[in-house]
């Protein structure tokens, strides 16, 4: 979905018309409501005796842009990209997508974000692959005459032919993170947060997860990637970050 | 419009889902159909050996007590759906749904279809077996009107369902207090034996819930067993029992659903 069908679409904050913007260059302070993902001053404490895991956090993603945040084991990354999902809220602070939050419109939020958490969890055994993949599509709410056309180019686009009529029970850890990559591009989100994406991929998996990011660039979508600041990532992201002591420092 | 039609189709499939996981696996039928079967031997059995007061022949207890057997089926599917979330939730599906433009509230709706729809053939294979093994007279002018009032049944049994999964949501292990729970409604709803043999307490206590007057009424078409009540105050009294618990059921699913996001606790199973 490009800028310009995103305007046609959006229901509760329609995107400003923006003058195109190189990767990674923000036009002079935009608003809130013209940029695709904010997290404003978020505060995240799991107990009162614990600090803070994220203290007045601050970040923008821009259009047409990958991001990648760093940090430590327990830095605070996974929680960061559940607050921008809307799975869990911040104590202080807000995430906006386009200028709202999950609270204001739901369904909307959900529908432009899509959010890949880490580990292997997410899908239902018993269900064949090309089953689960309409499910969600369902699930997502996509136009019904787009959903069989959707799913089997996920299907193709994902290297998931072979797959597509086994059950998920019975297939590896690796083909299986592709199916969830799958799952997390199936419905064009505009934003996609990937948690640990490269989780028990091989070679072939990570380049045709790149696949997926380079035709979400294209139509300008917007990526944040988490993953811990060890792992070798040889890959290019217009801004990198480390999550450390609850905020982000530029990598 | 549009959003009507795409949760119809989000409705059907996450009951085409839950058929699927359902056959693939291939005894869970014939396992729960054999529970039928021994339970209606047992209480065949059983009628013919005990004389019991109020009831003119061992036939017409029989014909009382296969119509509890086949609720009972209709509760455990009704309560039920505390264990699917709390499968869901394992599973890392809940958060996917809630992170769904379709949302966790109309998706454990969803949940239930496939579970009510299976508990309808259970209900009915029952009152078959029942009818074609052990001789059980049904009533056949007024069974058609039991499925219309089987389905406000429903309505009224599920809000309890839901609160268990609110539970659940709350507490990630909503589904331990089903079967007692389901074993006190089975007694004070008259399920196995007349409420007018409870103490006077207990028969009070029994019209404060919906399962006596379903019961009843789904006797009383069935099997042509005398109403209590006229049959508009049964209907009335589970219009209105669904009425007030549905909305104050959803309500309390999605104060769980909230709770849960803002202490973070949704992700914990």
């Amino acid at each position: 979905m490009t800028l310009h069908s995103l305007q046609e679409t959006a229901s509760v904050a329609e995107p400003p018309a923006l003058a195109p913007v190189g990767r990674g260059v923000s036009s002079p302070v935009p608003a809130d409501d013209a940029i695709p993902l904010t997290l404003r001053g978020v505060h995240k404490r799991w107990h009162k005796s614990q600090a803070p895991v994220l203290e007045g956090l601050d970040l923008t993603l821009d259009l047409g842009t990958t991001t990648w945040v760093g940090g430590r084991n327990g830095a605070g990354k996974t929680t960061l990209l559940r607050i921008a999902a809307g799975l869990i809220d911040p104590d202080r602070g807000r995430a906006q997508v386009w200028g709202f939050t999950a609270a204001e419109n739901r369904a909307r939020y959900q529908q432009l974000l899509s959010f890949l958490p880490a580990g292997d969890r997410g899908l239902y055994a018993r269900l064949t692959v090309r089953r689960q993949l309409r499910f969600w599509a369902h699930i997502a709410m996509l136009e019904p005459a787009q959903v069989k056309t959707r799913v089997e180019e996920t299907i193709g686009a994902f290297d998931l032919e072979e797959l597509a009529d086994r059950r998920v029970d019975r297939i590896s850890m690796g083909q299986r993170q592709r199916v969830r990559i799958a799952m997390t591009f199936l419905a064009r989100p505009e934003v996609v947060l990937l948690d640990e994406p490269l989780t028990s991929l091989d070679a072939e998996g990570a380049e045709i997860l790149e696949r997926a990011i380079a035709e979400l660039m294209a139509r300008q979508g917007t990526l944040l990637w988490c993953s811990p600041s060890g792992e070798s990532l040889d890959r290019h992201f217009d801004a990198r970050w480390v999550l450390s002591d609850g905020r982000l420092v530029e990598a | 419009m549009i959003d009507l039609r795409r949760s119809g189709l989000a409705f059907g499939a996450v009951m085409r889902r839950d058929l699927h996981v359902f056959l693939s696996y291939r005894t869970r039928i014939v396992s729960q159909v054999l529970t039928s079967v021994f339970s209606l031997t047992l209480f065949y059995y059983v009628s013919r050996l005990v004389h019991v007061s109020g009831f003119p022949s061992p036939a017409s207890y029989f014909g009382f007590v296969v119509v509890g057997i086949a609720l009972v089926s209709v509760l455990y599917s009704c309560f039920s759906i505390s264990e699917m979330v709390r499968q869901e939730l394992v599973a890392g599906t809940f958060e996917r749904l809630l992170l769904s433009p379709f949302g966790a509230i109309r998706s454990v709706l969803a949940m239930t279809l496939f579970p009510l729809l299976y508990a309808f053939l259970l209900a009915a294979i029952t009152l078959g077996l029942g009818c074609a093994v052990f001789g059980l007279q049904l009533h056949w002018s007024t069974v058609p009107l039991s499925v219309p009032a089987m389905a406000l049944a429903l309505f009224s049994f599920l809000p309890f369902g839901l609160l268990f999964a609110a539970l659940t949501v709350a507490t990630k292990q909503g589904s331990v207090g089903t079967s007692w729970v389901i074993a006190l409604i089975s007694i004070v709803g008259g399920l196995y034996f007349p409420i007018s043999l409870l103490p006077e307490w207990a028969q009070t206590a029994s019209e404060l819930q919906p399962f006596t007057p379903a019961t009843e009424l789904l006797r009383h078409l069935l099997v042509d067993s005398p109403l209590h009540t006229s049959t508009v105050t049964a209907i009335a009294k589970l219009i209105g029992f669904a009425a007030v618990l549905l909305p104050a059921s959803l309500f309390a699913l999605h104060h769980a659903i909230r709770v849960g996001q803002r202490r973070g606790t949704i992700i914990e199973y």
